[in-house]
């Protein structure tokens, strides 16, 4: 790698002499940080470069002289100290609960999802490590995603972000231009996220959108669908569960020391690291249908294609949406502070996915838009009830969204990412189908209904969508 | 504060502890060893010429104090619209017409108050005082007081005889007022500056201050006034609930160049008996300032205010004491161990102790510290102060001490500065600062954040609040203290009336929320009871109607 950027007579790394000073047999991943603003001025060629120090970044395991480890400082996505030092430096429920990114996205290839020994904890409450608990009144168990595909969900999330806020922005004006409340329905790329009202005033009535926050910022991220960006991802993972802190956020401008987790290392990673980690999960190419498989396989995942359409499950797992551009920009533009901004940096990095030969390979609407096969809507549904609430299985409502409300899970690579449901504690996809209750109970209940060859033909369907290996 | 025929600089030093400091080494030395921000830095550009405002206030001795700004919404359009004082120059109302994001923007409008009402103006606060939920304003004036009924659309009506007031002929210097506990209207009070009929004036002849309650119960009227006895000069005073006890006390801020036998006052004001000054036997300590504004904020979020005093000289900031209670309102200097003492310029070579003016806790780089601002100007000419005396910008740190920048964001300017206002004039999510300077144009800065003339840049995440009781008294919720919640810290500010000096503002309350996204909100309304919490995402403006089940978000024109 470093010789490799070397080559092209760009210097991206930040310090030149601490990658000369790595032997080559370092354990450390963390020596060799590269600059943003460097990298934000090279062309494509670096691009590439990135990618693969983002892959060595993903791949590798922190040490403590990388800065693995926060004595000091909770897992929590805002700078929070620790009321007293954790006696363990690993743990399972407060962190660290990993090596590193790929201890847990690694099946069946790095960047992917992991069953259920890869399970983290989702609790922000205790500034003390002692009183972690899995205790589902204080902790959520979340079982890890694939990341195949994430740039193209991103590039589509800013995208319905950007058509639901110019929404937001036309029904206000229209509003005070006319004196009169004004509601429309909003929705963004053919998926409806309910109604919203406004007022002369210039207020706005936000109690009837739905599957959004209200802030009408699209989080494509987590199970829960709580985060903007791979970019915030990474930061508060970083944190979470290496002890790794990004300067971006926890560093000396918001917290007042670059050494927040007080582990004696300061600024651990440096914004042109964390967007190698983030362009090299940009450009995971997407999950794809299983290309080699019995005669009796394909003709049972065609009939399975069809019946799934047929009973409602696409109406939530939709097969497609469009995305108008492939120009995938770091930093984006929702991130907010904590998260580097554009605001943050002269120049962001423009990377044009279009130039990659997994995304050549989608089909193109009528307009040309890529059709991104994600068979999701990046929208949050209830989907647990009294009648059925196994996927209701927790008490605590995470960052504001309730406890039986989670993103729609996208399929495409379902095949590859057993076991299922957002604490993968479902073993087979027959079994999570089941599980299904609120908003998709009239899915699940025709999926009940149907003769056991076509429930298998819907099973045959879902296991063609793999990702590759 | 005036003209000195002696020089209380010259006491001051000799009595200062910091005399020695004050003396030794040149000021550039000073500017060397200055601490550093790690806190982020606010960018302000100077948009006095452009905004569109061409004011001065101006006049004779009687306006050497005073020079205060009103900021609020005059016409319903909920953006921050400004009322400046002029001395014996007409007082002046302009709208705001700043685009979302842009220059600042104003324009001259007509009040409907006629002109020479206008006039002898030293200060001004905005109130619902009639509960109509259009905004009024209290005017301090160099003889009769003035209490505006707004009618909306920036246009007012003096309401003096309707209200059974008596604006009185004194030299009022300072106001507050506060919803009593079960009243429908507010109690109003005066602080008065000398008495300049009284023998022997102007030493020792400081006004007696005046506190109005409401009677009538379907219309306010202040027919008598309370004499709260002896007055000391007082340059600004505030209702505060300095105990967490739900009843707010008078807190007065008094110049000692004119008083004898004086010092800072504080007065319990207990709902339907008359008010009492705290004395020495009340644990009260003595501290004689040359007292000019008052700034108020919870700075640990213990439910205790501390309270910062500007002076000639070193700036005060109280804390309860350990042997203070709830009944024993016995205060520390904290000063000097925060950082915040402001006693001279921080930049240029003058080494005379500062003048210090309007002071006022907000959160300019939305790091969800509370820095403090300070506005300074030597009183006239005075030879044994500072003539050079930039406004400060103390920013809050995370070690709780605060770092001076005024020059580094671009505010150190060379003018006199009396009142002063921040608010987000473009509605971008940063505070905007406008300075009253004397016998000079209005100052009026543009916060850019991390940016410059071309471009704003973001500094950290904000939330701004606007509170509404829609349908009861007290539609602006004053006393109401608002709970901000992010990750586990929590930053919390009451709804005031009063202090700074001569100058009040009301419209959506900032918060800086830092890196946190998103924010857990409580408000415990002015009668004590909370609400629940509402969930809010950062970098918006919000309604918060009281009982109300959600929060109204609100887009900026």
């Amino acid at each position: 790698m470093k010789h490799a950027l070397f080559l092209t007579g760009i210097v991206l790394f930040a310090s030149a002499a601490m990658a000369d000073d790595a032997p080559p047999w370092s354990e450390n991943i963390l020596d060799r940080p590269l600059n943003f603003e460097k990298l934000a001025s090279q062309d494509t060629a670096a691009m590439e470069l990135l990618i693969s120090h983002g892959e060595r970044l993903f791949i590798g395991k922190f040490t403590t002289a990388d800065g693995a480890g926060r004595p000091a400082a909770t897992q929590a996505i805002v700078p929070t100290k620790r009321r007293r030092p954790s006696p363990l430096t690993f743990q399972r429920l407060a962190g660290l609960d990993a090596n590193s990114c790929a201890s847990c996205h690694h099946d069946p290839v790095a960047g992917a999802a992991g069953d259920f020994t890869t399970n983290v904890f989702v609790s922000e409450g205790f500034e003390s490590a002692d009183f972690e608990t899995i205790d589902p009144q204080f902790s959520n168990e979340r079982g890890t995603t694939a990341l195949q595909g994430a740039g193209l969900i991103e590039l589509l999330a800013r995208e319905m972000t950007k058509e639901l806020r110019d929404q937001r922005r036309d029904v206000a004006h229209l509003a005070r231009s006319t004196g009169t409340a004004q509601t429309i329905d909003l929705s963004a790329k053919g998926i409806s996220f309910g109604r919203l009202t406004a007022h002369p005033d210039g207020s706005l009535d936000v109690h009837e959108i739905e599957g959004i926050d209200p802030d009408l910022t699209l989080r494509p991220f987590s199970q829960k669908g709580v985060f903007t960006s791979l970019r915030q991802f990474t930061v508060n993972a970083l944190n979470h569960h290496h002890g790794i802190q990004a300067s971006e956020r926890f560093g000396a401008v918001w917290t007042g020391t670059d050494d927040f987790d007080e582990d004696g290392l300061a600024a651990e990673i440096t914004e042109g690291d964390v967007s190698a980690l983030v362009v090299w999960q940009a450009t995971l190419a997407t999950p794809a249908r299983k290309q080699i498989m019995p005669e009796i396989w394909a003709r049972a995942a065609e009939k399975g294609e069809q019946q799934f359409g047929a009973i409602g499950c696409a109406q939530c797992h939709v097969p497609a949406l469009p995305l108008d551009s492939l120009i995938f920009e770091d930093p984006g533009p929702y991130e907010t502070a904590g998260t580097l901004r554009p605001g943050d940096v002269t120049d962001g990095i423009h990377m044009d996915l279009a130039t990659l030969d997994w995304v050549k390979a989608l089909d193109r609407d009528e307009q040309g838009r890529v059709l991104v096969p994600l068979f999701g809507d990046l929208k949050r549904h209830k989907i647990a009830d009294a009648a059925q609430d196994r996927l209701g299985n927790e008490l605590l409502s995470q960052r504001f969204v309730p406890r039986d409300e989670f993103l729609t899970a996208e399929l495409w690579g379902v095949g590859s990412t057993a076991p299922y449901g957002h604490r993968g504690d479902l073993t087979t996809l027959d079994e999570v189908i089941r599980a299904h209750g609120g908003a998709a109970t009239a899915a699940r209940k025709a999926y009940e209904t149907l003769p056991e060859i076509e429930r298998e033909s819907i099973i045959a369907f879902l296991r063609s969508l793999e990702i590759p290996q | 504060m005036t003209p000195c025929r002696v020089s209380p600089a010259a006491v001051w030093l000799r009595r200062s502890a910091l005399a020695a400091a004050l003396l030794a080494g040149p000021g550039l030395a000073q500017a060397d060893t200055r601490p550093t921000s790690l806190a982020p830095v606010p960018a302000f550009l100077d948009e006095t010429g452009t905004a569109g405002i061409a004011h001065r206030y101006d006049g004779p001795w009687e306006y050497f104090v005073g020079g205060g700004t009103a900021v609020f919404d005059c016409d319903g359009d909920r953006r921050p619209d400004i009322f400046l004082a002029g001395g014996e120059n007409r007082a002046s109302l302009y709208r705001n017409r700043s685009e979302s994001g842009g220059p600042l923007t104003f324009e001259l409008t007509t009040t409907g108050v006629p002109e020479r009402q206008m006039t002898r103006v030293l200060g001004a606060y905005p109130l619902d005082f009639n509960n109509d939920d259009i905004l009024d304003l209290a005017v301090l004036r160099l003889g009769e007081n003035l209490l505006l009924a707004g009618q909306g659309d920036c246009r007012f009506e003096i309401a003096n005889r309707a209200l059974g007031f008596d604006g009185g002929r004194e030299w009022t210097t300072s106001f507050s007022a506060v919803w009593e506990t079960g009243e429908t209207f507010p109690t109003l009070a005066f602080g008065n500056y000398v008495d300049r009929s009284a023998p022997g004036a102007p030493w020792g002849t400081c006004h007696d201050n005046f506190l109005f309650r409401p009677n009538g119960a379907l219309a306010p009227r202040y027919p008598e006034a309370f004499r709260l006895s002896p007055g000391y000069c007082a340059l600004s005073i505030l209702f505060t609930d300095w105990n967490r006890s739900g009843e707010p006390a008078l807190r007065m801020s008094n110049d000692r160049h004119y008083y004898r036998d004086g010092q800072e006052q504080l007065w319990a004001v207990p709902a339907g008996r008359p008010p009492r000054p705290y004395r020495a036997s009340d644990g009260w300590r003595t501290v004689r300032i040359w007292g000019m504004g008052i700034a108020s904020i919870d700075l640990n979020v213990d439910g205790f205010p501390e309270y910062a005093l500007t002076s000639m000289g070193d700036t005060k900031l109280q804390m309860l004491d350990d042997e203070a209670d709830e009944t024993l309102p016995i205060y520390r200097d904290i000063a000097f161990d925060t950082g915040v003492t402001a006693h001279r310029p921080y930049t240029g070579d003058d080494l005379r102790p500062s003048t210090g003016w309007h002071a006022d806790f907000q959160d300019l780089n939305n790091d969800s510290l509370w820095d403090l601002f300070i506005a300074k100007g030597n009183v006239e000419a005075m030879p044994d102060f500072a003539a050079f005396d930039p406004d400060n910008l103390l920013l809050g740190q995370w070690d709780g001490r605060f770092v001076e920048v005024g020059d580094s964001s671009g505010l150190a300017k060379d003018s006199r500065g009396r009142g002063a206002g921040l608010a987000d004039f473009n509605l971008d999510g940063l505070l905007d600062v406008i300075v009253v300077n004397r016998s000079a144009p209005v100052s009026l800065f543009r916060n850019v954040g991390r940016g410059d003339a071309n471009q704003t840049r973001p500094l950290g995440n904000w939330l701004a609040i606007d509170l509404r009781q829609p349908g009861q008294p007290n539609t602006r919720a004053v006393g109401a203290k608002v709970s901000v919640k992010i990750g586990n810290r929590t930053v919390t500010r009451d709804v005031l009336i009063g202090g700074g000096h001569a100058s009040g503002q009301m419209g959506f309350l900032h918060f800086g929320l830092g890196v946190s996204e998103r924010a857990e909100v409580r408000v415990r309304w002015p009668d004590g009871d909370w609400s629940h919490t509402y969930r809010v995402f950062a970098n918006h403006h919000v309604i918060i109607e009281r009982d109300a089940a959600e929060v109204r978000l609100w887009m900026a024109p």
